[in-house]
């Protein structure tokens, strides 16, 4: 049983395996205490897999990123499982205060973005609200032994006991994974920085909060550029914010910012030093029938993607997953209903809150698929191509690792089957925000509130 | 997790013709559904989370939504019952040149300069300043919300009708803190603390240098013209010192701070010079004088 999507085409035997109500989907692993008692500083604020796959880190309220580091051996295992483990633990922002404002800077960890691999050792970009860093995660596995002047526990030798000289040789020790901030980068941003986005030159990167993007060299932590300020000069003119920024993957000179009111705007920064004038524009003309005093609010652009491939792009707006063609501004070439049951309940949403979750999206390495969470630990993938659509849940209880997730779907009323569940039971505090999909292959991560889930598809 | 005091079922089918047809359901559940939001904007937008900053993000999706609001609301007509009479010119309006008005003097022209006053301000849920007249060229937002505000804070109304509200969002908006739009290279830290200090300075200067002015106000009027009337007929018609306070940069905020001053004073001098006598009417507007107070000493270090 699929569930609805905006075009509807049941073609199961297109992909062998799938049965009705089952999912091609597994659970791999899950991360992170199983407790209901959630402490604040453990729920995970970001997802990210490196450009090999290989790593996957995530950070959290609390300011610390971790590293999980995918088995080489698994790899190889005939059932093909990809079993992540903790490769590397560290603090990656303190919290901070601000004197002149009397204000707290949180530390929680905004986004991670992975360098592409240069040498031995991986390089993330993380942020919290107002500063970027970089770290460098580097391992240590041997280690020099045989000094002259010292002893191996460190104490130095006397002189007069050195009668010849040898050189130090290294050994093998136990594999020790370090992280060192190797730059900080100076507080540019009066506003909460809300992107931050690695160009395909791998020199320089952007930032982005509210109202400005600043655009960095990542050697030089004293200086930045500000390529795009909205900021009106009469604060109370303000309505509109920058929700969003990315990097074109291929053409370092574009990169898009999406708004609170659902437009994205493509600049080139060849055209001049200020990219205050788009060279795109991308909206669609909004629905009259459905206006309501929240469509302002859910036409709120919360991530941007640009596609593999560089042809396209994903928005995310609350209710709906937007696929544009760069080369096509007036309205998207597919749009997906994430979780469109929830537009009667907008107001209930409002009150506490929910409307102004900022869901993530992610592509398949592929681009043939999309993903984005959901709420009630529901994400939901679309398949392109297929033109099909599926539910699924995080939920350890529900599920063992190896067997297929089953489908979802959600009714306006009461339910009558037991893959169904009425849109009155959903559990608005169980909400997936943060998604990222492995470069190559078909391994997903995604966090629920305090858990890391990594899921896996079924090989043919 | 659904509305609050709201039958679930009723309020979904009511969000269900709403949302599909407005103009076909009937005005009652508009109105109501309307009414609902509006407050519920409000709420979110004077509810601080505490002890750190709020999403702008946030803030001015609530402030477009209660725009949209509003706009409605003057399109269908009829007048928005003010509950100040507006009189001449606002309390901002000096060297004939406009002003932004009343925004309890912690809106200011230099932006950044006021931001330790705001920050202590905005700890209050309700911004009561003592800006004298609600003009109507002030933001269309701020009618619908005093007219909120006053209905549910009605001894606030009865207290001083030249009592002003304001938004909480207009005043974080007017603190924030701008970089030189001619460097696009930003050195934020330093020009950042360098206004902030720079701006605090000049106001306990500027502050100081009114309170001087001020007794000179109060020996001719009694106690109750000063609640009773407009401060700024007041202050302008009435008082010398009042084109001198033109001519300082912070010219609002500095004139605001007198009106704080005076109301603080005037309780004094009302009653013979103690500074601690409470007015005979109204606990309520001590209570915000002291909060005023505390303010002032924090600024001028008093």
């Amino acid at each position: 049983m699929w569930s609805l999507c905006w075009t509807y085409s049941l073609n199961l035997s297109s992909v062998p395996g799938d049965g009705e109500g089952q999912s091609r989907w597994c659970l791999s692993q899950v991360k992170g205490a199983i407790d209901d008692d959630v402490a604040e500083a453990d729920i995970i604020s970001a997802v990210e897999f490196s450009h090999s796959g290989e790593l996957l880190a995530t950070g959290d309220r609390g300011g610390r990123i971790v590293i999980f580091q995918q088995e080489q051996e698994s790899k190889n295992l005939p059932q093909g499982r990809a079993e992540y483990n903790v490769y590397s633990t560290f603090q990656s922002h303190e919290p901070e205060f601000d004197y002149l404002k009397s204000l707290e800077i949180e530390e929680k960890i905004n986004k991670i973005r992975w360098l592409p691999q240069k040498n031995a050792a991986h390089f993330l970009l993380s942020t919290n609200d107002k500063t970027v860093k970089l770290w460098k995660i580097s391992e240590r596995d041997k280690r020099p032994e045989g000094y002259n002047l010292k002893e191996e526990d460190g104490r130095y030798r006397h002189p007069s006991s050195l009668t010849t000289l040898r050189v130090p040789v290294f050994q093998p020790m136990d594999l020790m994974v370090e992280a060192s901030p190797r730059r900080v980068y100076a507080n540019a941003h009066t506003y909460h920085i809300n992107s931050i986005s690695v160009n395909s030159d791998n020199e320089t990167y952007l930032s982005a909060d509210d109202l400005r993007i600043n655009l960095w060299h990542l050697d030089f932590t004293d200086r930045s550029f500000n390529i795009v300020d909205i900021k009106p000069a009469n604060m109370e003119e303000l309505t509109e914010v920058i929700t969003a920024s990315e990097f074109h993957p291929l053409q370092c000179n574009t990169f898009v910012y999406g708004s609170s009111k659902g437009s994205v705007r493509l600049c080139d920064m060849r055209a001049s030093a200020l990219c205050d004038q788009h060279s795109k524009l991308f909206e669609e003309p909004e629905d009259p029938s459905t206006r309501s005093f929240f469509s302002e609010i859910i036409s709120s652009i919360s991530d941007v993607k640009f596609s593999h491939s560089g042809r396209y792009m994903m928005t995310r707006d609350y209710l709906t997953l937007k696929i544009w063609d760069l080369h096509m501004e007036s309205r998207p070439v597919e749009t997906y209903q994430v979780h469109g049951y929830l537009r009667s309940k907008l107001c209930s949403l409002y009150e506490n809150d929910c409307i102004f979750d900022k869901f993530e999206c992610c592509w398949r390495g592929d681009d043939s698929e999309v993903m984005t969470g959901s709420y009630n630990n529901f994400f939901r993938m679309f398949d392109r191509d297929a033109q099909r659509d599926v539910t699924l849940e995080a939920s350890w209880e529900n599920g063992s690792p190896g067997c297929s997730l089953k489908t979802w779907r959600v009714c306006a009323g009461s339910r009558r089957k037991r893959s169904e569940i009425g849109v009155d039971c959903l559990d608005f505090s169980r909400k997936i925000l943060y998604t990222s999909w492995h470069p190559q292959d078909s391994i997903v991560a995604l966090a629920t509130v305090n858990n890391l889930y990594i899921f896996q598809e079924k090989p043919n | 997790m659904l509305g609050k005091g709201l039958k679930r079922k009723l309020e979904q089918e009511e969000e269900n013709d709403v949302m599909s047809c407005p103009q076909d359901a009937s005005p009652t559940c508009y109105w109501l559904q309307r009414q609902t939001v509006l407050n519920l904007s409000l709420l979110k937008l004077h509810s601080r989370p505490g002890h750190s900053d709020p999403g702008l993000a946030r803030r001015v999706l609530i402030t477009n939504t209660l725009r949209h609001i509003q706009d409605e609301l003057r399109g269908e007509g009829g007048p928005i019952p003010q509950p100040f009479p507006s009189t001449g010119a606002p309390l901002g309006v000096v060297d004939g040149c406009r002003e932004r008005p009343a925004d309890c003097g912690v809106e200011v022209q230099s932006e950044g300069s006021l931001t330790p006053v705001s920050r202590l301000e905005e700890d209050r849920h309700l911004l009561l300043c003592l800006s004298p007249s609600i003009s109507r060229q002030q933001p269309p937002s701020s009618s619908v919300i005093k007219d909120s505000f006053t209905s549910a804070l009605a001894e606030i109304e009865d207290l001083c009708p030249t009592v002003g509200i304001t938004t909480l969002f207009t005043t974080e908006m007017g603190r924030s803190l701008t970089s030189d739009p001619n460097s696009r290279q930003t050195h934020p830290d330093l020009s950042e603390m360098n206004s902030g200090l720079d701006s605090v300075s000049s106001l306990s200067d500027s502050a100081l240098s009114v309170f001087g002015h001020t007794p000179s106000l109060l020996t001719d009027f009694s106690l109750d013209d000063f609640l009773f009337t407009e401060i700024d007929s007041l202050l302008f018609d009435n008082v010398p010192c009042g084109s001198s306070l033109s001519a300082s940069s912070g010219a609002s905020k500095v004139v605001s701070m007198v009106t704080d001053d005076l109301v603080k004073t005037l309780t004094g001098y009302g009653n013979g010079g103690t500074s601690q006598s409470a007015l005979p009417s109204n606990q309520t507007f001590k209570l915000d004088l002291n909060e005023l107070d505390h303010i002032m000493e924090v600024l001028v270090g008093s």
